[in-house]
């Protein structure tokens, strides 16, 4: 049923009027009806007031009914008030002149009790999910409707003789006393279950929950105890009583209403809400949670979404959840979309008490949390391929130094010991001519070889840019240059991250290198300045431009590798214009 | 002579021994790192020290401090500085406020046993020794940015980086098949046109040119 009236009136506000068209009439037709008992009743005599105040009664269910169906349309409560208020009508028809109204009334008198611990124990949502709740309404409306029938069936001097098929006060007495005894225990399981709930509410709710509970249960003993304390025992007008007891009646709606409204209890009448934003609002991230949660009345809802090729569920920033185990103050109801999982609610089963509503609400906004899964799932894999790109540059210049110190330390080494070895041969006195000049070339060779290797050495990794750092090599490099090169240094040593200062020194010797070799440059000026966190370098020839960074040059891996540590990378090469390469890099990738 | 060794890998300190024993140097110590080499200066108090500028444990110029610090201290102790690679910068910063008794070779050049031995000497005895490299380096730099180097022939110009090696006129005469007279020739040309001041003191003509190089 909820369903049917939580989706319809999701989809716009066509609905939404027709509901309030839909109240409008039931409360014309409530007014109709009370108008209509005011006309059968026995008006003047002793209890003239019980006659008026009965449909009078009926009118205040009926207006609670209606603002609670009206600012809840999907929480029962309203549509329960109401009913009792039908009972309640009924039950005034007792005092009908209409005979057949009378008996009608003689048969439903005592229907309002049971009503009245159905609201009790749906309370708050309209439903009555538990099984011994269940159960105890049930026999709530047993007790109030079958075992009522042998106070009028075996009564002929009762208030409706025409219903009476046998003279048997005998029958008439103990059908009451069963009557009473059925009714006390049913007062007595629904004082413990509404305790037991009251122990299971949180803080906030309890004050509410407290005095309604009491309220509720206080009513129903009065109503159903007031003839024999107050007429038998206290020896008060039976009209008296009778005023008191439709005072208390009319006291429950507005006690239910109060709390549902006044409650903070789930307010998921405001899922057609809900459906507005969604049609209006881009959903930007966390949005849709927040809304969920507004709309729910639960502020610690939180949706996760479903990633299948990695099998979890993530928050909205693509970080895995740790799957909560459903416990007393957990619960999480999984949205489907098109037959495959999207996300996860997880809420405080305290504050809403049905997973349908939960779910009701997820199926709505589905289409924007696949959206939102989409986007998570993005995120998610992006943030690992950027620590998977992150640890690979690192990775890579790490082995880089480790290659050119193996390099220098082992094959260098052992090159320039062997030169010195070939050295001390040549000169050796023992060694004859040829053998000297032998080994004077050999030691040549070897030293040319130990040259090339230290160059090698050096292009792997720059001995300046290890011992001091990046200002140090940039400037070895210049001196280096055969075209006029200025350097402009604004930075300390080992103020960016090694992986930075290297990325920034391979492009400045990658930039010069271009100049020289592909551009024919005649002049270059590097500049290397540090502007707050940002390391920024700046290369600019006069050659003949036309550069791109997909030309095959080592500038496309390094590109690769600032655009990895999170910088930017510039070429301006118009053919004949020289050729800019400007890159800017945070300091603490 | 007595050196002290400032090197960290086992296999150079043991050729750097022998290459030094068989100069008739005396090796009185040999230190892995530089706070070890410091501590060896200090106890020994040698006339040379042959260190590597890096080591342990930072891998870095450790050695290029300590061999400054031992200048600063102990004037006396002349220093010759080794690695892998060479630069304007370090060759600058040995070079301020240095009045000689300092050398910066690549190691490399241990290879090479009579130069460095000779290379060697000349430090202990007050000279000033740069690597060809970064010789070359200085001179190629200077050409682009210092017109009065421009303006020096190219005969002139390897003649200023012989000089700059720390050379003597014989050597540089015998390196480029010249006369010692022309050598003579080129060096007052290239004093002229550089504005140096004539002295006497081969060291410190020597020092003259190379701080003219390296600051151009």
């Amino acid at each position: 049923m909820i369903k049917e009236r939580e989706q319809p009136a999701a989809m716009g506000s066509n609905l939404a009027r027709s509901l309030h068209r839909s109240l409008l009439a039931i409360l014309c037709a409530g007014g109709l009806l009370a108008a209509f008992q005011l006309s059968v009743v026995r008006l003047g005599g002793a209890a003239a007031a019980l006659p008026v105040l009965f449909p009078l009664i009926f009118l205040v269910y009926l207006g609670a009914g209606l603002i609670a169906w009206y600012r809840r349309p999907s929480n029962r409560m309203g549509v329960l008030i109401l009913l009792a208020g039908i009972m309640l009508f009924l039950g005034g028809m007792g005092n009908s002149v209409v005979p057949v109204l009378e008996g009608v009334g003689t048969v439903t008198a005592t229907l309002i009790l049971a009503a009245t611990i159905h609201l009790l124990l749906a309370f708050p949502s309209g439903r009555v999910r538990e099984r011994t709740s269940a159960v105890v309404v049930g026999a709530a409306y047993f007790t109030t409707f079958a075992l009522q029938s042998p106070i009028y069936l075996f009564n002929p001097s009762g208030p409706d003789p025409s219903l009476s098929v046998a003279d048997a006060p005998m029958l008439a007495q103990v059908g009451g006393v069963v009557q009473g005894i059925a009714g006390g225990a049913v007062m007595v399981a629904t004082a413990v279950l509404l305790v037991r709930r009251l122990m299971r509410a949180d803080r906030t709710h309890r004050r509410v929950l407290i005095p309604l509970f009491s309220y509720g249960i206080a009513a129903v003993l009065f109503i159903a105890f007031s003839g024999n304390l107050f007429v038998r025992a206290l020896h008060m007008p039976a009209a008296l009583a009778g005023v008191l007891e439709l005072v208390a009646v009319g006291g429950i709606p507005i006690a239910f209403v109060l709390g549902i409204l006044l409650g903070s209890f789930a307010r998921t009448g405001q899922i057609e809400e809900l459906g507005t934003w969604l049609g209006v609002a881009g959903g930007e991230r966390g949005a849709l949670t927040a809304a969920l949660s507004r709309t729910l009345g639960d502020p610690s809802l939180e949706v996760s979404f479903w990633v299948p090729r990695r099998r979890v569920f993530v928050d909205a920033d693509g970080i895995p959840v740790v799957s909560t185990t459903p416990g007393q103050n957990r619960a999480t109801v999984e949205i489907d979309y098109q037959g495959s999982a999207v996300a996860a609610i997880s809420y405080n089963p305290a504050l809403i008490d049905e997973p349908d509503t939960v779910r009701s609400a997820g199926r709505i906004v589905a289409i924007a949390l696949e959206r939102e899964r989409l986007t998570a799932d993005l995120r998610a894999s992006r943030r690992a391929l950027q620590h998977s790109r992150e640890r690979l540059v690192d990775a890579a210049d790490q082995e880089r130094r480790r290659v050119a110190q193996d390099l220098h330390d082992g094959l260098q080494m052992q090159l320039v010991l062997l030169a010195v070895e070939a050295q001390q041969l040549a000169n050796a006195p023992e060694t004859g001519d040829l053998a000297s000049e032998r080994a004077t070339r050999l030691h040549k060779g070897i030293d040319s070889a130990a040259s090339e290797l230290r160059q090698l050495v050096h292009a792997v990794m720059p001995a300046a840019l290890v011992e001091r750092g990046l200002s140090a090599a940039a400037e070895d490099l210049a001196d280096r240059m055969p075209i006029p090169t200025t350097l402009d240094l604004d930075v300390e040593d080992g103020a960016c991250s090694p992986v930075v200062e290297s990325t920034a020194y391979f492009v400045i010797a990658e930039s010069l290198t271009n100049a020289v070799k592909y551009a024919q440059a005649t002049a270059v000026s590097v500049k290397v300045l540090r502007i707050n966190s940002v390391l920024r370098v700046e290369v600019n020839d006069n050659g003949t431009g036309g550069a791109t960074v997909n030309d095959g040059s080592g500038l496309r891996g390094l590109a690769d590798r600032v655009d990895v540590l999170g910088g930017t990378m510039e070429l301006t090469s118009e053919p004949g214009q020289g050729t800019q390469i400007v890159v800017e890099v945070p300091c603490a990738s | 002579m007595r050196v002290v060794i400032g090197e960290d890998e086992v296999l150079l300190q043991r050729g750097l021994q022998l290459v030094l024993e068989q100069g008739g140097f005396e090796v009185v110590a040999i230190a892995g790192d530089a706070t070890g080499l410091e501590e060896a200066v200090e106890k020994h108090q040698p006339e040379l020290v042959v260190t590597d500028i890096r080591m342990p444990p930072t891998h870095t110029d450790e050695g290029l401090v300590a061999a400054l610090r031992i200048r600063r201290q102990h004037p006396q102790i002349a220093v010759m500085v080794l690695s892998q690679h060479v630069q304007r910068r370090y060759a600058r910063e040995l070079l301020t406020d240095q009045t000689g008794s300092i050398g910066y070779l690549l190691k490399q050049r241990i290879a090479d046993i009579d130069r460095f031995l000779e290379d060697l000497r000349r430090v202990a005895d007050g000279g000033t020794v740069l690597d060809p490299d970064v010789i070359a380096v200085l001179v190629a730099r200077a050409k682009l940015s210092d017109d009065a180097i421009g303006s020096l022939t190219p005969r002139q110009q390897e003649v200023l980086a012989l000089m700059a090696e720390g050379q003597s006129n014989a050597k540089i005469a015998a390196e480029l098949f010249v006369t010692e007279k022309a050598v003579v020739q080129h060096t007052s040309r290239i004093y002229d046109a550089l504005d140096l001041p004539l002295d006497s003191d081969a060291h410190r003509r020597v020092l003259a040119v190379i701080r003219y190089l390296t600051d151009a």
